[in-house]
């Protein structure tokens, strides 16, 4: 009997589903990140919300290159729901320790993809992942670095204006 | 025409169309053609299905769900025990494809 289902579909269902679970995950961190730069342009912090700009994008191209992946391995593709997206910050260590949060989740989620790949023998997804895992360590990187400028700067007198136009450092 | 059961469960039966490329699912009153997309998209619908809902008169007052399939060509109204069934046939259908490797309920 011919094998019309593998040769229409080249990972498997499992994979899929994670996948699809990962393209939500990627769209909630590009929607939380417009919500941190919305929070910055209200705050003076202009520089920190060019940053916050592309990192939404940045999210947004993440959850496109899994999409595309789906299509491509004849899957199916779930435009995701997003909803709860927090939009109050205590101040501006606030909304980059809730990045570092956010991308540590995304890094586990993306790991646990991998092992299940791995488990599955889906050759595939788990090549496809290598390259957000290194993504997730320069992410996490750079996230840390900013953190540690801050700790360094701290926030008395002109410090959080001083740690606004360094976060320009970090804009590519 | 000559097809190939992929899958049967109580109520429903999973077919694979080698000549037209193509698979089938025998719902009884009616039976329909899919494509693998077709196919994924139904496994979706079915399992989201909160069957608990079915059993809360406040979540899901009649017991009953309507499936609207292959863009919206189909309609189905299905009871609690027609939506098990179905997505029992759903999951072990993709197992018999060699898509899935579970062996017990998914839920997407």
């Amino acid at each position: 009997m011919k094998d019309i289902a593998r040769q229409s579909m080249s990972i498997k269902v499992e994979s899929m589903d994670l996948l699809n679970g990962q393209i939500k995950m990627e769209a909630h961190a590009s929607a939380t990140y417009l919500a941190m730069a919305s929070w910055c342009e209200q705050n003076g912090f202009f520089t920190s919300a060019k940053f916050f700009y592309k990192q939404a994008e940045e999210e947004r191209g993440h959850m496109m290159k899994i999409f595309e992946f789906l299509i491509d391995t004849g899957g199916n593709p779930l435009s995701p729901e997003i909803t709860g997206i927090n939009h109050d910050y205590s101040s501006i260590v606030d909304v980059f320790e809730s990045t570092l949060e956010h991308e540590v989740a995304v890094t586990k989620s993306i790991h646990n993809i991998v092992k299940k790949a791995r488990e599955l023998g889906d050759i595939a997804t788990e090549r496809f992942l290598d390259w957000f895992v290194l993504e997730q360590v320069e992410e996490e990187n750079t996230i840390r670095d900013i953190l540690d400028m801050i700790e360094v700067t701290g926030t008395e007198g002109v410090g959080l204006q001083m740690i606004d136009n360094q976060v320009g450092n970090w804009i590519e | 025409m000559p097809m190939n059961v992929v899958y049967q469960s109580t109520y429903y039966t999973l077919y694979q169309s080698v000549k037209e490329r193509c698979f089938y699912v025998d719902f009884g009153q009616k039976l329909v053609r899919m494509s693998l997309c077709q196919l994924l998209s139904l496994r979706h619908k079915v399992l989201s299905i909160s069957i608990e809902d079915h059993f809360d008169g406040d979540l899901n007052k009649h017991g009953f769900e309507v499936l609207m399939l292959c863009n919206k060509e189909h309609l189905l109204v299905l009871n609690t025990l027609e939506i098990l069934d179905l997505k029992h046939m759903v999951e072990q259908g993709f197992v018999a494809m060699g898509l899935s490797e579970e062996r017990e309920a998914v839920t997407v």
